[in-house]
């Protein structure tokens, strides 16, 4: 029984993963390039989040929209310093550029928002529903309601609407795109900003999970999303949603196992583990 | 309807054009013939400005387009069929075809659809294939695709680099049969060809380009019977 405990706090804790590669996976497809700025765009989403409660009272529903919001207009900063002007230029270059902006993000918000840990409100305090002798918290259904329904959301957008068309044109062949008509920097800048959204949500459902925000918190966040999309297979998103689902399953059966000081160990593990069976991840196609 | 002066393309310290001037007049087919690395495709590709120029200028009906986006460049009419089937692998053929007319706003659904119906009509393999994915076809049906892609837009100038490469004769001959009809509905075409005896066949100019310039023009018949033409491209 406590290993099925175990294994639901997983999946919940894995969907908040998934969602955040999700958005990675996204960014890394529009713009053909990892970024090292996530992590900090999801500690941007969370402490949004966190201000939202204090400023307009608890509605977890608005402060997501808020996060959203927050974190995708951190994107267009993003985008503007670290990509837009170095279109042309080595690749590398905005590779660098967004771990200057790492570096700056959390910088920036320890002196604003102060360096310490800050606590979020509880929503569903101690309310769960008991499936035979397993007990499966509110907050954690709401989780991975809210990751499964944004996933759907995304995917009809990507599938059905005009913009997701473009979105994965650009993603394929940005020439190509271009040579049907399609404008790949407005493209591109609208996918990056949709990615990062997804963060700032992943960030808030993080920080509420844990019941604190903290400016430093996008270091490990930001690894572990890419670290879902690449073992789910580059650039696939429903490779990167079930990449973050297994890490967080492994993660939480491993220190179900062991001692809770070797969370990170699991996760890493795995991953190295399967990179060196399929070199190519999960999902992904070889050659990609 | 088309007007390049005085190009001069640059990559690096490597002069890939320099000084190509050439026009382009309504329904016309005209070819660009010439060796590897003559300056062909980047011809094309300054053409849809997909890379720098150094300097010269591009006039499409009296309008400058040498500093325009591509995308504005292609809602203006003019599509470029590029060298290697730039289609997109992972969306299904009908996608694909959807995706050449995505930017046009204007044109309702069933317009598209009909475009969509019509391209099957011209190219029955390709309806055969229409829920696979792009990079499941084989290259002369990715050919055909890319082709089709661009005839989407009903462009007024159909640009198309190598549409030949790669390709077994039998299909080769049913694209330039279909460039003729495509002539005939009005619209111009700029094409490039390695097969220079095909091209030239079909096209009522032509230029030769060599080393970045060119280096003779005239209609596709005297450039056929050209003793230079004939010894460097036809192989005569």
């Amino acid at each position: 029984m406590y290993l099925l405990e175990q294994l639901i706090n997983g999946i919940c804790q894995g969907s908040i993963y998934a969602l955040m590669a999700i958005g990675y996976a996204v960014i890394y497809g529009v713009v053909g390039l990892v970024t090292f700025t996530y992590g900090e765009i999801i500690m941007m989403g969370s402490f949004s989040a966190f201000y939202y409660f204090i400023l307009f009272g608890d509605n977890l529903f608005f402060a997501l929209i808020a996060g959203f919001i927050t974190a995708a207009v951190v994107g267009i900063v993003v985008h503007k310093v670290c990509y837009q002007r170095f279109l042309d230029a080595p690749r590398y270059i905005s590779l660098i550029c967004t771990i200057g902006m790492s570096m700056f993000l959390k910088n920036f918000a320890t002196i604003v928002f102060g360096s310490e840990m800050k606590g979020m409100p509880a929503f569903f305090a101690g309310k769960f529903i008991e499936i035979g002798t397993i007990r499966v918290g509110y907050m954690q259904l709401l989780i991975i309601g809210v990751v499964i329904a944004l996933s759907l959301v995304l995917t009809i957008y990507l599938k059905k609407t005009r913009m997701g068309m473009k979105l994965r044109a650009v993603s394929q062949d940005k020439k190509a795109a271009a040579l049907v008509g399609i404008n790949v920097k407005t493209t591109t800048l609208i996918g990056n900003c949709i990615g990062c959204g997804l963060g700032g949500v992943a960030g808030i459902l993080l920080g509420v999970y844990y019941n604190s925000v903290l400016p430093t918190m996008g270091g490990m966040a930001g690894l572990k999303a890419f670290s879902s999309m690449v073992l789910g297979g580059l650039g696939s998103i429903s490779g990167a949603a079930i990449g973050g689902v297994l890490i967080g399953v492994v993660e939480n059966l491993g220190i179900a196992l062991t001692s809770s000081g070797l969370r990170d160990v699991f996760a890493f593990l795995l991953l190295v583990l399967v990179l060196v069976i399929r070199p190519q991840g999960l999902f992904g196609k070889k050659g990609n | 309807m088309l007007k390049v002066d005085n190009l001069v393309v640059n990559y690096g310290y490597i002069q890939a054009l320099r000084d190509v001037s050439l026009e382009i007049k309504e329904n016309e087919i005209i070819t660009l013939i010439g060796g590897n690395g003559a300056g062909k495709s980047s011809t094309l590709m300054a053409i849809s400005n997909l890379v720098k120029k150094t300097s010269g200028t591009v006039t499409f009906d009296g309008r400058d387009i040498s500093r325009m986006d591509p995308d504005k460049i292609v809602s203006l009419g003019i599509a470029h069929v590029p060298e290697g089937r730039n289609i997109f692998k992972k969306l299904s053929v009908e996608e694909n075809l959807l995706i050449g007319t995505i930017t046009n706003k204007k044109i309702s659904k069933k317009e598209i659809n009909d475009r969509v119906e019509e391209m099957f009509v011209i190219f029955p393999r390709l309806k055969e294939r229409r829920k696979k994915s792009g990079g499941s076809l084989s290259g002369g049906e990715q050919q055909m695709l890319a082709i089709a892609r661009g005839l989407m837009l009903k462009p007024r100038l159909l640009m198309m680099d190598e549409p030949s490469l790669g390709l077994a004769p039998i299909i080769v001959e049913e694209i330039f049969e279909l460039m003729e009809d495509v002539k005939k509905s009005g619209m111009t075409i700029l094409l490039i060809e390695q097969n220079a005896m095909l091209a030239l066949n079909v096209a009522d100019r032509g230029y030769v380009l060599q080393n970045g310039e060119i280096v003779l023009t005239g209609t596709g018949k005297e450039l056929l019977d050209n003793p230079e033409v004939k010894k460097a491209y036809l192989g005569i």
